[in-house]
Formats: structure tokens, C-alpha cells, sequence
């Protein structure tokens, strides 16, 4: 309102001023002299105020013009051609002045906003280049927030019509502006600016209302809203990749406790196991009684092993290396940690010429050894490892001269604590044939029993060669 | 006598490993930290040492590049499963190792391989263990007299695992030693190396005695 008081009232006021003057000094000036002096309060006011201010200064000036310094005095009749061509000239100043200060003050504020919008725009840049993406984004929303009151961010589309729908589609796949005050479906009632740059595809987009005052959204406007919103979108996705490195390193922290758990637990157990055992073995070369309760105890052993194999299958954590494995190394290295009760033979046929397989040693070792135990546990007199190529794959197998495993048994013996009814003189935890199938499945290999020529059961492995 | 340091956290072990050390001959100098154990390298005397990788003080690993450079040989005691960590105290140096719950019989024979293995000449031309003899400057090799034709992968690496002594080698050492540090990951090499020296060597290749092998961590050579 002062503003407004002070553009039009300077002008008048230097109009009385130069009224006064010129009145006075008419004599000694002349008339032409005066007249040019009333352009000073004109160009001012043009200058400063614009048009309004000018155009009143302009008619002011003519007014008191005439009406003081051109006969007849104090009258507004217009004498002559000469006196309306002054009064004309006055108008004319006017305007050609508050056009151009009026331009050059609209190209000042283009310029300030610009410099403001690139300041903004290099201090987002800044903080999601120093890693702050969230204060980025605060920073964005604020921005925004500060041009258009407020800026909501949900995944809604109600509210739009299936104009701006179809507009806000466009932008999403070809990450072009469009809509309202664009080139592409400029009639939409929201400009849509989305998240990505162009060529990637946009996951989110942002939607500026038309200007309530009826205007067009100026392009300028709408490049620099682009490049906030290509800041945006940058900011959201530093976040979203913070986050999954976040949810990543949360979940190896709780693997590897997982771990460590079970690590610790097998060597709690082992440590007097260990004592028990040592101690057990000097004995027994005296004592028959130590050398059942040493056998009781590696029996307990192979239990605690079992449960923290079953452990392992359980919580997922098994994580087999293959490497090119030879399987004369594995069945070698199985015979080597197997007791072989007495009355019973142990032997393998796997052909020295068998092409590597790619399996976890470790994990194929146990395998084997449950295998090999489950058969010596049933086996009437032998146990036998065979393998060969069949169709590109290698098939790996244990089989006994046992009673065998019926047909109907054959899916259910591999879960856990599954026995076969009657005859059973295994002594295991009852965990071995799962542990066998949950190695197996987790280094890809396939399990299964077929009737064994030897009378008993062929549990066979199927691996990649 | 020979003496021999056991590091253990466990006092039951510890003891374990003393009477087990007794029967076969030898004098168990016993350390419950990396700490005692530092100490007692320091008096010296040592002529080999069983080390429990748990302990409370240090990570067992950091001990055995120390142990090794005093001329200690090591032999690992690990009750963890952790084959990761059996190839590293290996590859660090440590001689062989031995899962808890152990045999008695087997450490000592462990220790016996390691002791002999310390004791040897370095710089040997002549190299032997079981059956294989090696003439390293005339690049000869033979099993029980019987001269060997070997290509030159399959020399070294019967040379690497006759040098051993009966020491594992981790796959790693291995391939670093026959083909190079590049090809420390290339298993499948030396799967086909060992294949073709068994059928030269092994009386039943299909059923290897002398060249054996331990899943997930490497070869040794038994001496019959």
C-alpha cells in the first residue's frame, strides 16, 4: 500500500514541484524550456512505478501545463496545434519509459530468480554429494514447498483426470515433462516432471498444479521445477540404496551370529567330548568297561555333529564352495573316517577315468559318510560306492546287501528321526539321511534309492559333472 | 627330550594332551594364553608346539608365523569345522592339524612327521619319503628303485609333496608351488595332475594309498 502511495504520489508531487517552479521562472526560461522540465516527474514516475504511475504523471503534467503556463492561464482549453503536440509528447514519454523500465525490471527478476533457482539447485547438489540425501530431500521438499505452499508425497492417483492420467503416464515412460504448460498434452490440468532423466524410465513423478490464477505455467518455471525434480529423485534413490546396503549388512550380522552360535555350541561340546574320549582311549587298554563307554561317547559324538549339521540345514546357512572335485578323493576320504564294524567289508568301484564333479568337498564328505554308516548300519555283509556317467551327469551311489528300503518308505525315510518299522538296528541320531538330503539339495544334487543289485538299498546322488 | 608346547584355554585338555605327550615320549610345556605361550618361546627349548586356535588372549592364527619363525613346527588343534580356518593356519605356515575330539595315537604320529620334517636339511639333493626318491639336480625320480617318467608338472609336484615330507599341502600351496601364484584358485589342474602321478605311482589307482587327499584342504604323501 505505501509502495503504491509513494509510486504515485512522488511523481505527483514533483509535478506540483515543477508547476511551481516553472510558473515562477516562465519569464526568464520560456515556454519551451518549462515544458522539458516536465518530463523529469514523468520519467520518474515511469521509471520507478511503471505504467500507472507514469501515465497519471503524463496527464498531471499536461494538465498543470496547460492549465498554468499556456495562455489562457488557469483554463484547460487547448490554444493551438503546437500546445496539444506538447501535451501529446508528455503521453507519449510516459509510455515508451514505463515500458522500458517495466521490461528491464521483469528481465532484473528473471535474472535474480534464476540465480536464486541455480544457488538451490547446487546446494542440493552439494548435499547429496556429500552424502546426506535425506537433508537433500528436506531441502528439495522445503524448496518447493516454499514456490507452492506445500508438497505432499503419496502414491495416489485420485484427483487426476484421465487426461492428466494419461500425461502423467507419458512423463513415467518417456521421462519428458508434459502436461500443462509443456508442449505434450498441454490442455492437462498438472504439469508432470518426473524423478529419472530421460531414457531410464521414471519410478515417480511430480505434480505441479496449474496456477490458480488462471495463468500458464512459464517454461522457465517449468525447467527449473524438471531439474528439482531430477534432485528429488536422486536424493530418493541414494536413500533406497542406503537402505538395502543397511537391510544387507543387517542380514550378514545376523548370519554371521547365526554362525558363530553353532560354531560356538560344537566347540563347547567338543572340548569335553574331547577330554572324555582322550582319557577313555589310555583307559581302554586296560579296561574292557572304557572301551564301551569310549565307544558311547565317539557315538555321542556323531550325534552332536548330526544335530549341528541338522542346525545348519535348518537356519539356512549352509553356503557350498563347489570346487572340481575327484571322486576317488571323496570315497578315499569317506573309507578314512568310517568305522567298519567287524564281519562287515567296505569297498568301491568308482572308475579311475570318471570326469571331476564340482561339488563342496566338505558337505559331499559328510554326505558320504552318513551314507556309508546308514548302509553299514543295515548291510548283511558288504557295503559298496559305485559311480558312473549316465546322460551328462554323474551318478554317485551306496548300496548294502540289507534288507533294502520298501518302495512306499523311499521319500519318507530322508525327514528327520524317520525310522523303518522292525529290523532297524541303526544307531544313529536319526538325523543322517536328512543331513544327506539337505547337504545334497543345498549343493544341487539330487537324492534318491533305487532297489540295490546286492539285495539292500542304492542310495544314489546325482550331481553335475 | 623333546619338548613340546601345548596352548589350550582348557586345563582338561591341557592335561589330556600332557599324559597323551608322556606316552610317546615327550615333555608337554603347557600355555593357557598366547601370552604364557609368547613366554615360554621366549625361554626357548621348544621343539614343536600344539596350538588350540580359540584363545582368550589373541586369535591362535597371529601365533603361528611367530612360532614358525623360531623354528617351531605347529600343529593346529581346532575343534571348529571351519575348513577356512584350517587352510589358513596351514597356509600361514603351520604343519598339519587335528580335529577335536582327537585320537592320541594320530597326534603323536602327526607330531612325529612334523618333528622330522624340522629336522631335515633344507637344501636337499637328493630328497626321499616312503617308497619315492628324488634326485633334484639330475631331475630323476623313482618309487621303491623304479625309475618314474614324469612331465615336468608332475615332477614338481611329486617333488613338493616328497619335500612335505608327509605334511599336508594345502591345494593353494600347491598350485602356487607347480604352476604359480596366478593358478592358487585353478583346483582343476592339479585334480588332473594327481590323477595322471597316481597312475604312475599307485599300484591301484582307483584305490590311492600313498597320494591322499583331505576334502577341502589339500594332499599329503603316506609313506606306504
Amino acid at each position: 500500500m505505501w509502495r503504491m502511495l509513494t509510486s504515485y504520489g512522488v511523481p505527483l508531487l514533483g509535478i506540483a514541484l515543477v508547476t511551481w517552479i516553472s510558473s515562477a521562472m516562465l519569464a526568464q526560461w520560456g515556454l519551451a524550456s518549462a515544458a522539458l522540465l516536465f518530463l523529469l516527474p514523468v520519467l520518474l514516475g515511469a521509471a520507478r512505478g511503471g505504467l500507472g504511475p507514469g501515465l497519471l504523471a503524463a496527464l498531471a503534467g499536461a494538465g498543470a501545463y496547460n492549465f498554468f503556463l499556456l495562455p489562457p492561464y488557469f483554463s484547460f482549453h487547448v490554444h493551438g496545434p503546437d500546445h496539444a503536440v506538447s501535451v501529446l509528447v508528455l503521453v507519449l514519454v510516459a509510455l515508451v519509459t514505463s515500458r522500458l523500465a517495466t521490461r528491464l525490471r521483469e528481465r532484473e527478476e528473471e535474472a535474480n530468480a534464476r540465480a536464486a533457482v541455480s544457488e538451490e539447485l547446487a546446494h542440493i547438489s552439494r548435499l547429496l554429494a556429500k552424502g546426506s540425501p535425506v537433508e537433500a530431500l528436506e531441502r528439495a521438499r522445503a524448496y518447493v514447498a516454499g514456490i507452492y505452499g506445500a508438497l505432499r508425497i503419496d502414491g495416489a492417483q485420485d484427483g487426476f483426470s484421465s487426461l492428466d492420467q494419461a500425461a502423467a503416464a507419458w512423463a513415467m515412460h518417456n521421462g519428458d515433462a508434459t502436461g500443462h504448460g509443456t508442449g505434450v498434452m498441454a490442455a492437462a490440468e498438472w504439469t508432470f516432471l518426473p524423478l529419472s532423466p530421460k531414457g531410464r524410465g521414471a519410478h515417480a513423478l511430480m505434480a505441479l498444479a496449474r496456477p490458480a490464477d488462471g495463468h500458464t505455467r512459464p517454461m522457465v518455471q517449468i525447467e527449473h521445477m524438471a531439474q528439482v525434480a531430477l534432485l528429488l529423485g536422486q536424493g530418493c534413490d541414494r536413500i533406497a540404496l542406503d537402505e538395502e546396503r543397511r537391510a544387507r549388512e543387517t542380514l550378514a550380522e545376523s548370519d554371521r551370529l547365526r554362525r558363530t552360535f553353532l560354531a560356538s555350541l560344537a566347540h563347547d561340546f567338543r572340548t569335553p567330548l574331547t577330554v572324555i574320549t582322550g582319557q577313555l582311549e589310555a583307559l581302554a587298554q586296560r579296561s574292557p568297561e572304557a572301551g564301551e563307554a569310549l565307544s558311547a561317547a565317539r557315538r555321542l559324538e556323531r550325534t552332536m555333529s548330526d544335530l549341528i549339521a541338522a542346525a545348519r540345514i535348518e537356519e539356512g546357512s549352509l553356503s557350498p564352495q563347489a570346487e572340481s572335485l575327484d571322486l576317488i578323493d571323496a570315497a578315499d576320504a569317506a573309507f578314512g573316517a568310517v568305522a567298519v564294524p567287524a564281519g562287515l567289508s567296505l569297498g568301491h568301484a568308482i572308475p579311475a577315468d570318471l570326469p571331476f564333479v564340482r561339488a563342496d568337498a566338505v558337505l559331499l564328505h559328510h554326505v558320504l559318510i552318513n551314507l556309508i554308516d546308514n548302509a553299514l548300519g543295515h548291510a548283511a555283509s558288504r557295503v559298496m560306492l559305485g559311480a558312473a556317467l549316465q546322460g551328462g551327469r554323474v551318478a554317485l551311489w551306496v548300496e548294502d546287501d540289507g534288507p533294502g528300503v520298501p518302495p512306499a518308505e523311499r521319500t519318507r525315510i530322508f525327514e528327520r528321526f524317520a525310522r523303518i518299522e522292525g529290523g532297524d538296528r541303526a544307531k544313529g541320531s536319526g538325523l543322517g539321511l536328512a543331513i544327506v538330503r539337505g547337504f545334497a539339495e543345498a549343493m544341487g544334487m539330487q537324492v534318491s534309492i533305487e532297489d540295490s543289485p546286492l539285495g539292500g538299498a542304492r542310495f544314489i546322488l546325482r550331481m553335475g559333472a | 627330550m623333546n619338548r613340546v608346547l601345548v596352548v589350550d584355554d582348557e586345563p582338561a585338555i591341557l592335561r589330556l594332551l600332557g599324559a597323551v605327550l608322556a606316552r610317546g615320549g615327550y615333555e608337554a610345556a603347557a600355555a593357557a594364553t598366547a601370552s604364557a605361550a609368547l613366554a615360554a618361546l621366549r625361554g626357548g627349548g621348544l621343539s614343536a608346539a600344539i596350538l588350540d586356535l580359540g584363545l582368550p588372549d589373541r586369535d591362535g592364527l597371529e601365533l603361528i608365523p611367530m612360532l614358525r619363525g623360531a623354528g617351531v613346527p605347529v600343529i593346529v588343534l581346532s575343534a571348529r569345522e571351519d575348513v577356512g580356518e584350517k587352510v589358513a593356519a596351514l597356509d600361514l605356515g603351520a604343519s598339519d592339524y587335528i580335529t577335536k575330539p582327537f585320537d592320541g595315537e594320530e597326534l603323536l604320529a602327526r607330531l612325529r612327521v612334523a618333528l622330522r620334517q624340522s629336522g631335515a636339511a633344507v637344501a636337499q639333493e637328493v630328497l626321499a619319503h616312503g617308497p619315492f626318491r628324488i634326485d633334484t639336480a639330475r631331475h630323476e625320480a623313482s618309487i621303491e628303485g623304479r625309475a618314474l617318467t614324469l612331465p615336468p608338472k608332475e615332477f614338481a609336484l611329486l617333488q613338493a609333496l616328497v619335500e612335505a615330507g608327509g605334511r599336508i599341502l594345502t591345494h593353494a600351496a600347491l598350485l602356487e608351488k607347480v604352476w604359480g601364484r596366478a593358478h592358487v584358485g585353478d583346483v582343476e589342474y592339479l585334480r588332473v595332475a594327481i590323477r595322471a602321478l597316481r597312475l604312475k605311482v599307485e599300484e591301484d589307482p582307483a584305490h590311492p594309498r600313498l597320494i591322499r587327499n583331505e576334502p577341502g584342504i589339500g594332499y599329503r604323501l603316506m609313506e606306504a
